[in-house]
């Protein structure tokens, strides 16, 4: 065991109030991103539950909702290319939506293909629910939105969109939605509902199923080349973390979140550089004594950041159990924290780094020690 | 007699300004040789610690030589950079003081090894078969795994003594080293010292209040108001 862990470990309580920082820090970081990364799932809903695995839309479409018509003949571009086992249109546009009751709501259309096997229709519809789409007007819409469109109500009014009557035959769960409700429905009846807004054969994106992800990365690859001045294409994964990004940084939440998470690392990294700084100073003694035998003032200074980053990874590992805890009790409430191992490993190397910062700031009382004040 | 390996020369040192000007050390020259063990008496405040500090590089002087016995070379220990007299000090210099100063947290070996490591540069493998061989000298062989707070005072001022001669250093200096002991305690440190002092050829300069110790020194020097006196050991 290294001289800085065991000091570490010998004086647990005086360490003590540095690693619970650390750990607190930490925690915020993590549950923060965790949340804010849950929350903005929602944003690319529509990619993560299809099976399509490769989008194409027009250039420059930086969210799934901001998708702009592009000719349905750029299926030719895509059909029949090596790995390509199917391709087909998918309509999706901003609506008005007309409450029965009255007043309206701004919902999102999607309009896919209903068939067995087909990459657009959302994995959660049933059979029977898409069969029931197959009719006109027909739409399926989250149990989260009745209320918010004013379907689970009695009322005299019909629910429109775009001053189009609609019939809900079924409801989904988990499609939850964030500014506008998802409405699913069948291609038909996206076009018809969207009219002038769609021009005559054009769609807002072309859908593709590859045999392999390697399969599809290469036929995106492929298009790019080929296709990058009048149309994009995307693997699903990029365009669903394209999708949460483009929100994430445009709606500024990501820098709220931010400040949050930098306020708690500021606590922590005072609280962290003052334990440190008071324990060396209470060493003072015996590292004075190796500065009178020769010991250079460095070796001194590495023991202290050695001690520093051993502070941040026990931190880390009170925190990560803490963290998986709050996680599950947040999953009671419907509330999705997304702890991927990307959020947990930059959340370990920031509260490590923030400890070495601490211990960095601590050096300065090893720069107060001499040596002299051994002899009285 | 062998020349001296270390030699005092002239050493001025004050403290304060105005009217609060107080002389610690005025003129003081002093020699210490291989293989001697010398005692510093005097009363508090008369400059013992100050002519130790002066002469061990922990002190500058405000005037005054200290040439120092370094492979061989005689070199003013104050005309070396803060480095070079670091890294002399590193070669050349041991210390022990009335505090132990061990670290709480490590065992008696590792109180040892940490300073070969980090001072002598050596492996773990040599470091640890270094101090145990220094801890088996000073009768510490039962305690190396043993952390300060399991020793007692005397075991803790061996443990000390080992930090200080584990790099084997051509000077020792030892600041009041038996003041916190018994005299059973203390009367075998000082033996230590001693034996250091006659065994390894070390110039071991111990500064002390304590008289039981005459009996076991080679040299005594008293200090008063800044002015050294040679004096004769008992007989």
């Amino acid at each position: 065991m290294s001289y800085a862990l065991q000091t570490l470990w010998h004086e647990k309580a005086r360490y003590a109030s540095g690693v619970l920082a650390v750990a607190f820090s930490a925690v915020l970081i993590a549950l923060q991103c965790g949340l804010l990364l849950g929350l903005f799932k929602i944003t690319s809903i529509p990619i993560d539950n299809t099976r399509a695995d490769v989008w194409v839309g027009a250039t420059a479409v930086p969210s799934v909702d901001l998708g702009k018509p592009i000719p349905g003949g750029y299926l030719s571009r895509v059909d029949g290319r090596p790995g390509v086992v199917s391709v087909e249109p998918y309509i999706a546009s901003f609506a008005n939506f007309t409450k029965p009751t009255g007043g309206t709501e701004l919902c999102y259309v999607l309009g896919s293909l209903l068939d067995d096997n087909t990459a657009g229709a959302a994995g959660v519809l049933s059979r029977e629910q898409r069969e029931a789409l197959a009719m006109p007007f027909a739409v399926v819409v989250d149990e989260s939105d009745l209320g918010r469109l004013a379907l689970d109500k009695d009322a005299d009014g019909v629910p429109k969109i775009n001053g189009k009557r609609v019939h809900l035959v079924g409801t989904v769960k988990g499609l939850k939605s964030l500014a506008a409700p998802w409405v699913f429905c069948s291609l038909h009846t996206a076009r018809q509902l969207l009219g002038p807004m769609l021009p005559p054969d054009h769609v807002t994106y072309l859908l593709a199923r590859c045999d392999s992800p390697a399969r599809a990365r290469e036929a995106v690859a492929e298009l790019r080349e080929q296709y990058g001045s009048d149309m994009v294409a995307y693997t699903a994964e990029e365009f669903s973390f394209q999708s949460r990004w483009y929100w994430l940084t445009r709606t500024k939440a990501g820098l709220a979140i931010g400040y949050a998470a930098f306020l708690g690392l500021l606590v922590g990294l005072v609280i962290t550089a003052q334990t440190l700084y008071s324990a060396t100073a209470a060493s003072a003694k015996e590292f004075a004594i190796l500065l009178a035998l020769g010991i250079p003032r460095w070796r001194i200074s590495l023991m202290v950041l050695a001690q520093s980053f051993w502070v941040g990874v026990i931190g880390i590992g009170f925190a990560l159990p803490v963290c998986l805890g709050l996680r599950a009790l947040g999953a009671q409430f419907a509330i999705d924290v997304d702890l991927r191992w990307e959020v947990l490993a930059g959340t370990a190397v920031i509260t490590v780094g923030m400890a070495l910062v601490a211990g960095t700031l601590a050096l300065r009382s090893v720069r107060q020690i001499e040596p002299m004040s051994l002899l009285r | 007699m062998p020349a001296a390996s270390l030699r005092g020369i002239d050493l001025v040192k004050t403290y304060g300004d105005g009217t609060a000007r107080r002389a610690a050390l005025r003129d003081v020259n002093i020699d210490l040789f291989p293989g001697q063990l010398v005692l510093l008496m005097g009363p508090s405040g008369s400059g013992k610690s100050t002519l130790l500090a002066v002469l061990s590089g922990l002190l500058e002087p405000d005037s005054g030589r200290v040439l120092a016995d370094d492979d061989g070379q005689l070199r003013d220990v104050w005309q070396l950079s803060p480095k070079e007299r670091e890294e002399y000090r590193r070669r050349n210099t041991g210390f022990i003081f009335q505090g132990y100063n061990l670290f709480p947290a490590l065992t008696a070996r590792q109180q040892l090894e940490i300073v070969l490591k980090w001072g002598s540069g050596v492996g773990s493998g040599t470091a640890r078969r270094r101090a145990d061989e220094m801890l088996d000298r000073l009768g510490l062989e039962p305690n190396k795994h043993k952390k300060p707070a399991q020793l007692s005072g005397g075991e803790k001022q061996r443990v000390a003594i080992g930090r200080a001669l584990a790099k084997d250093p051509g000077f020792l200096f030892a600041d009041e080293p038996t003041s916190a002991l018994d005299w059973e305690n203390g009367r075998k440190v000082i033996e230590l010292l001693r034996d250091a002092a006659h065994e390894r050829g070390a110039s071991i300069l111990v500064v002390s209040h304590d008289h039981r110790i005459l009996p076991f020194v080679d040299v005594h020097y008293h200090l008063e108001d800044g002015r050294l006196e040679r004096r004769p050991l008992p007989a």
